[in-house]
């Protein structure tokens, strides 16, 4: 009888501690839901919100919106650049490419690439292609064109350090290896 | 009349520094520029001829800092 008694007695007690604990649990679930949140709307500020404070969602949220509001400001000011650079470096246009003529030499400026041909005159010239990008990241296509066209037009020797691929070149053809 | 140092950053055509040519001391605009060209490899050309020039003087009114360009 006595095994009985005490058997009952802790199953009783372990009923009794869940129903607290479950309780207590369901109340902190209540106290999360209840709690208010700024509305989250891009996948980054939700993320934000898991793993920054609230002030720093904030800041993101903003910094999405800047960043969701400004890429037709900055594609538009990094083509009025290029078409300034164009017209200051005498180069054309011809349809994705912008021809310069620098002496003899035809250079043809793409997105990332630059094509060479060393002596227009000579029908036996080859025609060079090599890849080029910015030492300055996060550079607008349109202006990496545009620092291509400035550059060739006063260094055409450059397209030949480029096209060696042994990294960046400063303007006059000096080599420049970033100190930071 | 004031002079303008640009360059071109993700954010456009950033202005690095403006000043008056008149009156402006142009040793210390010419160290600020070299402390840039050490810091980033950009050289200064002038937007009214498209040349690369060595040493600014009051006559440039727009200077670009052009940014080394890599092979790649």
């Amino acid at each position: 009888m006595l095994p009985v008694v005490l058997c009952l007695i802790t199953f009783l007690t372990q009923t009794r501690w869940r129903f607290v604990f479950t309780g207590m649990g369901w109340r902190w679930l209540v106290g999360e839901v209840d709690a208010p949140r700024p509305r989250q709307n891009g996948l980054l500020e939700q993320g934000l919100h898991i793993l920054a404070p609230p002030g720093w969602a904030v800041v993101a949220s903003e910094a999405e919106r800047v960043d969701g509001a400004q890429p037709t400001g900055q594609e538009n000011r990094a083509q009025s650049c290029l078409r300034r650079i164009v017209a200051l470096t005498g180069a054309t246009q011809k349809g994705n490419r912008y021809v310069l003529d620098v002496g003899k030499t035809e250079f043809s400026v793409r997105n990332g690439y630059v094509g060479r041909l060393r002596d227009v005159t000579d029908p036996k010239c080859k025609y060079e292609q090599t890849c080029f990008y910015s030492a300055y990241k996060g550079m607008p296509k349109a202006q990496q064109i545009a620092t291509v066209l400035l550059q060739l037009t006063n260094n055409p020797a450059l397209f030949d350090k480029w096209a060696a691929q042994s990294g960046a070149y400063k303007a006059d053809g000096q080599a420049f290896t970033c100190a930071q | 009349m004031t002079a303008k140092i640009l360059t071109f950053s993700s954010h456009g055509d950033t202005t690095l520094l403006e000043y008056d040519p008149a009156t402006a001391d142009m040793e210390e605009v010419n160290r600020v520029i070299a402390e840039y060209e050490a810091k980033t490899g950009a050289q200064p050309f002038d937007m009214a001829t498209g040349e690369r020039i060595e040493k600014i003087t009051n006559e440039e009114r727009e200077v670009l800092m052009v940014h080394p360009i890599a092979g790649g």
